[in-house]
């Protein structure tokens, strides 16, 4: 169980098919198995017939967003046509590294997708409560959707600096000046509201 | 509240000057109770209670309850619905960049033209002068700019610039110039015929019959901006007597 030693992608792991079984971090060719990440080799025995062998890069397995999971992220840019964000929490645990996200102009509502003004739903800055429809290619990040009730800005910050409160789906109101903003504005359930 | 703003109409105020509600322990039993309501314009601002000066100027009153400061400035910030003089400095695929006076560059779609299409490409060159009006315009995002009204028609706006010239002066001039009858455009009229273009960012744009009515027509603007009523009449007498 404990950490045997160091590996790169594409290095053989002494072991064939034959001996082990692949698990996360391996993939096999010709019969064989090697590494796919940069880490440590882990042999694990389940009990059963043949010892697993992954590779991890930390001790702990970080939690990826995976499709249909529930993020909180941090807008940092808008355009007219999406929002930029960085995803800070995976359900209720937090990341170590900030991972990119994007929430197109027709992913923010779900209904009048057209009518839509980026600028009417998120501000650089808010916390945003959204879900991953999918973890994109190479270059392009998670895309993330928040064309839902309970999906949308949790905590936003008005103009003249103080913490706005919602008055309806698509307003918050700050209680220094009054004004009211526009914003797409998540449901949340009552029992996870704090006092 | 707004007994204490009233007295101070006219008088110059400084940013972070702020202006309380005085609350009374005693209710007279001679004054009805007053509901006030105040509208705060620019330069005002709310701030629970009280109401903070933002913008150094003079106070102003309109009535019933509207207040607001009159500031002097040179640097203009991008607002939605305004119209504005823009040049052309780049085109990049389907966008033009234009420079407005701000802290960006304002993009400008070739197809927000009349009567343009994917086919038929409006003719603008790097250097032209534009006449348009902000469709988004936030300190969140890049400005965007059309050169059509909602209705999908030119109304004035579009390049134009051809033998004029453009110059600069303050927002509170362009201001001054825009409103309705106002006195100096009034002698103007009485002094030269000449085409004038005025942009909410502080550009001007003329053109007269010669260029040296032209510079003429350009400096007399610009000089009218600190002067009296008074000076600017004898002013544009001695030029319309040919002493200038």
């Amino acid at each position: 169980m404990s950490p045997m030693k160091l590996c790169v992608p594409g290095e053989f792991i002494l072991c064939s098919t034959d001996d082990c079984i692949p698990g996360t971090g391996v993939y096999m060719r010709h019969g064989y198995i090697f590494s796919s990440l940069a880490g440590y080799v882990l042999k694990k025995n389940e009990g059963e017939e043949l010892p697993v062998i992954s590779v991890v890069r930390e001790t702990e397995t970080q939690l990826l967003p995976d499709v249909g999971a529930i993020v909180t992220c941090k807008v940092t840019s808008i355009n007219p046509r999406f929002a930029k964000v960085h995803i800070l929490y995976v359900g209720s645990t937090p990341l170590k590294d900030r991972f990119r996200g994007t929430i197109r102009k027709e992913d923010v509502r779900a209904t009048e997708k057209d009518k839509v003004e980026t600028y009417k739903s998120f501000r650089p800055g808010d916390i945003v409560l959204a879900k991953v429809i999918s973890l994109g290619d190479v270059q392009s990040n998670y895309l993330l959707t928040t064309a839902e009730n309970e999906l949308g800005v949790v905590v936003a910050h008005s103009e003249a600096g103080a913490q706005m409160v919602p008055i309806n789906w698509c307003e918050m109101q700050c209680p220094r000046t009054h004004t009211k903003e526009f914003r797409k504005v998540a449901r949340v359930q009552p029992e996870y509201l704090h006092a | 509240m707004e007994s204490c703003l009233k007295v101070k109409v006219g008088a110059v105020l400084l940013p972070g000057d702020v202006f309380t509600f005085i609350k009374t322990d005693t209710i007279s039993l001679t004054e009805s109770l007053k509901d006030e309501k105040i509208i705060c314009g620019p330069g005002l601002r709310r701030n629970g209670d009280d109401v903070v000066v933002c913008k150094s100027g003079v106070l102003r009153h309109k009535n019933p309850n509207l207040y607001w400061v009159d500031s002097q400035q040179r640097r203009y910030v991008p607002v939605k619905g305004e119209s504005v003089i823009g040049i052309v400095t780049t085109k990049s695929g389907d966008v033009f960049k234009v420079d407005v006076g701000g802290s960006e560059q304002a993009s400008l779609s070739y197809l927000a033209f009349e009567g343009a299409t994917k086919r038929n490409r409006p003719n603008v060159q790097v250097g032209d002068l534009v006449y348009a009006q902000f469709l988004i315009a936030n300190k969140d995002m890049e400005p965007e700019l059309v050169c059509i009204d909602s209705s999908g028609r030119a109304n004035g706006l579009g390049v134009f610039g051809a033998g004029g010239l453009l110059f600069k002066g303050s927002l509170g001039l362009v201001r001054r110039l825009l409103t309705p009858q106002n006195e100096i455009l009034k002698d103007l009229e009485k002094l030269y015929p000449c085409e004038l273009v005025l942009g909410m960012n502080g550009r001007l744009w003329v053109r007269a019959a010669t260029v040296q009515k032209t510079l003429i027509v350009a400096n007399l603007l610009e000089s009218s901006e600190n002067m009296s009523a008074q000076q600017r009449r004898t002013l544009f007498k001695r030029v319309a007597d040919g002493n200038l």
